[in-house]
């Protein structure tokens, strides 16, 4: 530090004679050349010395120059930098232009630390504030959707406040968490759902933590892809990170505040119908059947002449006797008609999100106000979500070295929820008899609400009847926020040293309440009430340096300092029987069962960065971090995580600058290591559970009678458990053609990820189901792709695009020694799993039978019932997940004012179990199975090798197509497995802004739009986005799970 | 400047470090949740309650009590098992009791091992009988029902992964040490405290235990007459075994935080239908239980019975089981059981005078069974009478096997199979389709051990290949 300022000393002395000896002065000012406005700290120094000056927060400097200057050069970030011959002049103003596209603009990257964007050596991908509001979505996640490459979003449906899986390149674990980290302005926040939908075949969705973001509120978005880009961030981002900047006034004029105000309204339907049957009645092998699920019964017009059921015999000619009408205490006799069941029940949706935004640049720094509502209204009944949020943000100057800064997120979630599949509260709504009226019958007995009526036996409640009694609901109340100070004193003219200290806090609490009422499936109910209260605490200590040691070579220098400490406090009150129906609260349940768990984890990690720049055109970056976490066992909680990344900008070149077609070209490459941690404990005893089977409501339900008992935990611990290691490397190229009208962004990535720690399934024998330990290896090479184009720029027409394409290969190499799959969720059969040799991840199940050409053979058994019908085969993997590959295609048309967009996504490839697809047939309601007069033969081979020629089914084999259907076909789970490739509409939009000469000082944009509009998918019936689980089986199996919905809104976005 | 830096920089770095020292971290990581270490009595209460609930009384009963007739199987899994299609040959159809027996032999070495000498509570040697006498139960349903299957290498996770398959023949020879052993154990004295209320069987009266454990012995000496026929055995520890039905080991649920299966699985899932063929062999002898075991589907006036083999796969039509209720016991071992395997093992040895009396005192204890509660008349006795005249064999196993009616389908399982082993086709099934003659391994085993993978094959074994007690060679 001395021999800094002695050093300094000298040179100032030594100028100062210089100076005094021949020198003049120069001044002037800088502004934008876009719109006029000064221009602070803008780099003024004569060209070739290291004479300068900055410009002041007028933007205006001063400079003493030599006699013997001959250049100015005036640099700026964002800006291009211009050269002015001094030529006698004593005031040199200067206009400064932006440079040409805000991919040469400075990104934010991990830790906060921006760069220019062609400094990175690797991959980060930009989403504007503009590209993620401008349809009006209320989820982050679905605005994300078609914008980004190498990133998968996996919505379970359009209910509101639905889960949503977002995996970056691919996941790196089975059964863990892959979800990003998010980090919401500098402060690290987790996005990963507190509780899992486990199985996910009961229940309600459960929605992670991102659904409290408000879109609105949002600055930008960085997406950090790859493990080099993450690497600062340690353990926590070997999924990737989410960099997300809220509007902070930053930017902004200064001096007058800017108020931003906007509100999108939009009206929700269900985004694909299924096609049904209409011809034949509720009912089986031909006869009316009235408390059948099967719709496998007569002609609907000949229900009159049913012997049992038919009005022609009975003195009611042309109709006929339903009795659940009678037990409603309605007329029973009715005339047989068709009724439309699935659209009946689906109300019109609405969501109207409001945003407010007050924000203020000063010369010592900005401030923030944003507050925000959305409240939707699903368009199946009860169901919907309200979210507040609140916030306050802002930075000051102290003084010449001091700032500080704080931001502080206020979000309050509520969303009310149904369940799906074996819960499935709308069962009846995808499957009822296309002749029982499931809107026009009462749903419950005229003298008892909570006696059902339904068209079949209560395995489901009456859809009507579970919206208006049954509740689901979550509540969040969470605050986020963060507090830093920073120093920065001065050092030298060439380098700087920033400290910055920054303590951050994420508080939430979180309710459920899932409470089926007194009536459901016929019996007594249930009510579980959970929670939990989560305090996270951050504290990051960052030392930057920066050195610029001469024109040709800049250095800057890292070191820093995490700590990270959260404790989590769980509560589940579980309720069954109530007493009587009406009062759907704990203390109406006959057996009341309590319990609470605590965790405390801590992560504590030591990092730095070196990174280097040699004349703007090759840079190198490396990083290390040292993590300490508690959630392995002694001697294994520490690991070391380096990375290293090298970029070269070749059209820095002197030889290739300013050629005419290519303006920009790079290569970069990295290569980097992180790690992830597990949650080892020490083997332990706990309650027993009899959950699960064949079993509703749990049966045995401890204490009995006030004796408790317990067992070894069926998932024990390998004591010698260690950390699992990412390894990947990155190769990409930037080329940017015909002054950057056209450019492409290509990365290839290859992740391998070894001793990975999941629980491994363990032979039943063994007395335990899992065993938390390493094994496997799970790898994935991803290529993306971002190509952007502006055809036509004109004065007042403009037309760009963007494309972004994904083929991510997630590929499982290795489990564990004799473990050839694991399970992920599901049923029995089928279930979600992660095999070895396949992608990740697969459905498993019972499949058809094949001869060894993958033929499905049938049975050739004359007089059997079977004969000519398919044969069950062993159980195998019946289908594969991860898509082929994925892409995003974005337009924008402007002219004037107009503003036309549109966003497509086409996912192509990719399977998933659709269990409501084989229901319909099973039910006998699909417009599929309703082709019942004609004879089949079956598309197999015979076992001898010959195409299979056994008619069967027509007038004289009547029982044969349903015999095929009911008991062959939908009990072969590979029957549900199908493509689910889709293009879909993600959003147009077309939006007008008045022009600033209507109303000064305002601007008003009005748009109208349109999301999620399905064009078209291999899926029959469905849309393909609407499965089970919140996990990682989430996107890959669906059985009567909740559906998508198509949104067509206006909106109105004022400025002033 | 410096030196307020100097002076920062060690403090905080100190901070920083005394956050994550691996003290600090280990004692951050203890799990306040879960206990390490449990008394032997809390652990024997759900070795009980899961042997009664998941593993007897269960899906496993609920498949046995289709092959059986007892039920007709008319929707959805039951319905496939029914018909013979996917559910018996799949190896997930009985995965989650394979689960539970494994479980709660795993629970039951922890407490021998607790017990025994050298254990933590070696005093125990009450609580070391009752644990040796349940781990004899538990391993001789699980051979019963699946064969060979794996034992001495099983039971050490993280230890051994893939457990070789022990024969039956071995096993047996286990099951028949381990209730030795047990009774010895309760036959010592101790001042330990006995079980009590954590006994949800017997509520600590070990008299009743040994009487059990002499029962069960009975029962796997009848088990095994096809491998080596000892009748006089049978007769000699059906002797010492239960004098009422009030000694019988049976679990009793209290229709609220137990609930009783069969009742359970009506309510939570209804895919049985009344049996055709049951109900035929009721009517052929005026047996009064008729009106007692079958009653019409709720809100419907008659009982619709259905086929065996071909019934049509519909909920809410077919007649159900009368005498299920929320309070229903699972026995492990009846009274009843005890007095037929006498009376058959008196038919054996061709003394049919006390073979008669004894048939009409179990033919009574099963007309007096809680869930029944009916009294046998003169008419009726002199039915029985007669039959076992005709046919004391065939009367002997047909009472027995209408007197398991409902909970006890997986011992008229084994009866049936083993009567059939023997040449002793007795007892007639009317579903014309292929029999199952075990059960598939849990798919928890195939898809993990390599040994069971190859034992289970395709599934197809099981229509082929019997038990070893049963004449098979696994």
């Amino acid at each position: 530090m001395r021999k800094f300022t002695l050093f300094l000393a000298l040179m100032f002395f030594i100028g100062m004679q210089v100076s005094q000896a021949q020198t003049r002065t120069i001044s002037g000012t800088v502004t934008n050349a876009e719109d006029g406005s000064t221009i602070p700290g803008v780099s003024v120094v004569v060209k070739g010395t290291t004479f300068g000056t900055t410009t002041d927060l007028q933007g205006m400097y001063s400079l003493n120059v030599p006699q013997d200057a001959q250049t100015l050069k005036f640099s700026f970030i964002g800006m291009q930098p211009v050269e002015r011959d001094i030529a006698g002049q004593t005031v040199i103003n200067v206009r400064m232009e932006p440079t040409a596209t805000a991919i040469e603009g400075v990104v934010v990257t991990a830790l906060g630390i921006t760069k220019e964007r062609k400094a990175l050596g690797y991959a980060v991908q930009e989403v504007s504030s503009e590209d993620l509001t401008r349809s009006g979505s209320s989820s982050l996640s679905s605005a994300l959707q078609g914008k980004l490459s190498g990133v998968e979003i996996k919505p379970s449906s359009g209910m509101p406040g639905a889960s949503s899986q977002i995996i970056i390149r691919g996941a790196r674990s089975f059964s863990g968490n892959n979800t990003p980290l998010y980090v919401i302005d500098g402060m690290p926040v987790s996005s990963e759902a507190d509780f899992s939908t486990g199985n996910s075949v009961t229940g309600s969705d459960i929605a992670n933590r991102a659904v409290d973001i408000d879109p609105n509120d949002i600055e930008s978005i960085n997406i950090l892809k790859g493990q080099a880009a993450a690497a600062l961030y340690g353990i926590r981002a070997s999924n990737g990170v989410v960099i997300i900047t809220t509007k902070s006034g930053k930017g902004n004029k200064i001096g007058k505040p800017a108020i931003s105000f906007s509100n999108f309204t939009s009206f929700e339907t269900v985004s694909r119908t299924p096609d049904y049957q209409t011809k034949y009645a509720q009912g089986s092998y031909g006869n009316n059947v009235p408390n059948t699920s099967f719709s496998w019964g007569p002609e609907i017009s000949k229900l009159p002449d049913d012997p049992v059921y038919g009005g022609n015999s009975q003195g009611h000619p042309g109709l006929y006797f339903v009795p659940q009408r009678e037990r409603a205490g309605l007329d029973p006799w009715v005339k047989p008609q068709t009724y439309d069941n699935f659209g009946d029940f689906f109300d019109l949706g609405y969501t109207t999100t409001t945003s407010l935004n007050i924000s203020q640049a000063t010369e010592k720094g900005n401030i923030a106000f944003g507050i925000g509502n959305s409240t939707q209204e699903g368009i199946v009944p009860s169901t919907g979500m309200d979210r507040w949020n609140a916030k306050a943000a802002g930075q000051t100057k102290l003084n010449d070295m001091w700032s500080m800064g704080f931001s502080a997120n206020y979000a309050r979630t509520s969303v009310d929820k149904l369940p799906a599949a074996n819960d499935a509260s709308i069962a009846g709504v995808y499957a009822a008899p296309p002749n029982y009226d499931l809107a026009g019958i009462p749903t419950n007995l005229p003298t008892d609400i909570y006696s059902q009526i339904y068209y079949r036996s209560l395995t489901f409640d009456n859809p009507y009847w579970g919206a208006a009694h049954n509740k689901f609901n979550e509540t969040t109340d969470r605050f986020f926020g963060n507090g830093f100070v920073e120093y920065t004193p001065y050092i030298a003219d060439n380098m700087t040293l920033k400290t910055r200290y920054q303590i951050g806090t994420d508080a939430y609490t979180s309710h459920y309440q899932d409470i089926f009422e007194y009536g459901h499936r016929g019996s007594t109910g249930e009510i579980n009430n959970y929670g939990i209260s989560s305090q996270t605490i951050n504290s990051l200590l960052t030392v930057n340096y920066t050195w610029k040691i001469n024109n040709d070579f800049n250095f800057t220098a890292l070191v820093g300092n995490e700590f990270n400490h959260r404790n989590r406090k769980l509560y589940d009150e579980y309720g069954t029987g109530f007493n009587f129906g009406g009062w759907a609260h704990m203390s109406n349940a006959k057996i009341q069962q309590a319990d609470e768990s605590q965790y405390e984890d801590r992560t504590v990690g030591f990092f730095g960065n070196l990174s280097l720049d040699y004349k703007g055109m090759l840079y190198f970056n490396a990083t290390g971090r040292q993590d300490y976490v508690s959630t392995m066992p002694r001697d294994n909680n520490y690991f070391f995580y380096p990375s290293v990344s090298l970029g070269f900008v070749i059209t820095e070149l002197e030889s290739l600058r300013d050629m005419p077609v290519l303006s920009f070209a790079k290569v970069r490459v990295s290569y980097a290591e992180v790690g992830q941690a597990g949650d080892y404990f020490q083997n332990f005893f706990a309650s027993p559970n009899y959950e699960g089977g064949f079993w509703g409501a749990t049966p045995i339900q401890y204490p009995i009678g006030g004796v408790s008992s317990y067992l070894s935990n069926n998932v024990q611990f390998d004591p010698n458990l260690k950390p699992q290691n990412t390894q990947s490397y990155e190769l990409g190229t930037e080329l940017k053609f015909f002054n950057n009208r056209l450019g492409v962004d290509y990365s290839y990535s290859h992740q391998l990820v070894t001793d990975q720690i999941f629980q491994v399934p363990i032979a039943a024998s063994t007395g335990a189901a899992a065993l938390v330990m390493n094994g496997g290896e799970i790898q994935t090479n991803a290529h993306e792709i971002v190509l952007y184009a502006t055809p036509v720029a004109t004065q007042d027409f403009n037309w760009d695009f963007t494309v972004n394409f994904s083929k991510i290969d997630n590929m499982v190499n290795e489990l564990a020694p004799g473990v050839e799959s694991i399970f992920l969720g599901g049923f029995v059969t089928p279930q979600v799993r992660a095999g070895i040799g396949s992608t990740f991840p697969v459905i498993y199940g019972s499949s058809f039978k094949r001869d060894d050409k993958g033929n499905i053979l049938v049975y050739d058994a004359p007089g059997e019932w079977y004969h000519g019908m398919p044969q069950d085969g062993p159980p195998a993997v019946i289908g594969e997940v991860s898509p082929d590959f994925i892409l995003g295609f974005s337009n924008r048309f402007t002219y004037k004012g107009i503003a036309l967009t549109a966003t497509l996504d086409w996912k192509q490839g990719g399977q998933m179990y659709s269990g409501s697809n084989g229901l319909l047939d099973l039910y006998g309601v699909s417009a599929t199975s309703g082709d019942r007069e004609e004879t089949f033969v079956f598309d197999g081979y015979k076992e001898d090798g010959t195409p299979n020629d056994i008619v069967r089914g027509g007038p004289n084999d009547p029982e044969a197509y349903q015999d095929l259907i009911t008991n062959v076909l939908t009990n072969i789970d590979e029957y549900y497995i199908h493509d689910n490739s889709f293009l879909k509409l993600r959003e147009v939009t077309l939006s007008y802004a008045l022009p600033k000469s209507f109303m000064k000082e305002v601007g008003l944009t009005i748009s109208v739009y349109a999301r999620n509009i399905l064009l078209w998918t291999e899926l029959p019936n469905f849309d393909p986005e609407s499965s089970q689980g919140n996990n990682n089986m989430g996107g890959s199996f669906e059985r009567f799970s909740m559906p998508q919905t198509t949104s067509y809104g206006f909106g109105i976005n004022l400025n002033f | 400047m410096n030196k307020i830096i100097k002076f920062l920089t060690i403090p905080v770095l100190l901070l920083i470090m005394a956050g994550c020292t691996q003290d600090i971290l280990e004692d951050i990581n203890v799990n306040k949740n879960n206990p390490t270490d449990v008394p032997s009595k809390l652990l024997i209460t759900d070795a009980m309650t899961k042997t009664a609930f998941s593993i007897v009384g269960s899906d496993l009963a609920f498949y046995a009590s289709v092959y059986v007739e007892h039920n007709v199987g008319i929707y959805n899994q039951m319905y496939n098992a029914e018909i013979r299609s996917g559910e018996p040959s799949l190896a997930t159809t009985y995965n989650n009791s394979w689960g539970s027996i494994y479980e709660t032999l795993y629970n039951l070495k922890i407490i021998i091992n607790k017990t025994s000498p050298g254990g933590d509570e070696e005093a125990n040697v009450h609580t070391l009988g009752v644990a040796q006498i349940l781990t004899a139960y538990n391993l001789a349903i699980l051979t019963d029902l699946f064969g060979d299957v794996p034992y001495e290498e099983a039971l050490q996770p993280g230890v051994i992964f893939q457990p070789k398959l022990d024969s039956q023949e071995s096993l047996y020879a286990e099951i028949f040490r381990l209730l030795d052993e047990g009774i010895a154990n309760l036959e010592k004295e101790t001042l330990a405290a006995g079980l009590g209320g954590q006994d949800f069987i017997y509520k600590g009266n070990i008299a009743n235990w040994k009487k059990f454990a002499w029962g069960l012995k009975a029962r796997y000496t009848a088990r095994l007459a096809l491998r080596n026929s000892a009748w006089d055995q049978v007769i000699e520890y059906a002797n010492k075994s239960f004098t009422s039905a009030s000694e019988e080991a049976k679990f009793v649920y209290d229709g609220s935080t137990t609930n009783s299966p069969f009742l359970t699985f009506f309510k939570d899932r209804d895919y049985f239908g009344a049996s055709t063929s049951l109900h035929e062999k009721l009517i052929a002898r005026n047996d009064m239980r008729d009106a007692t075991f079958f009653i019409p589907y709720p809100d419907l006036e008659e009982i619709n019975f259905a086929a065996n083999g071909a019934p049509e796969q519909v909920q809410g039509f077919y007649g159900i089981s009368g005498i299920m209720s929320p309070t229903a016991p699972t026995y492990l071992l009846s009274y009843h059981e005890i007095l037929f395997l006498k009376a058959e093992a008196q038919v054996r040895n061709n003394n049919l005078d006390e073979a008669k009396a004894t048939l009409e005192d179990a033919v009574e204890a099963a007309f007096e069974k809680v869930e029944v509660g009916m009294t046998l008349d003169s008419t009726y006795r002199v039915t029985i009478q007669n039959q076992f005249d005709a046919a004391p064999l065939k009367e002997v196993m047909t009472q027995k096997y209408l007197a398991f009616f409902e909970s006890e389908a997986v011992e008229a399982y084994n009866d049936i199979r083993r009567l059939k082993a023997m040449g002793d086709n007795v007892i007639t099934l009317a579903n014309p389709l292929k029999f199952p003659l075990r059960y598939t391994y849990g798919a928890d085993d195939v898809t993990t051990n390599l040994k069971v993978a190859a034992a289970y094959g395709t599934g197809a074994y099981i229509y082929t290949e019997n038990v070893w007690w049963a004449g098979g060679t696994r």
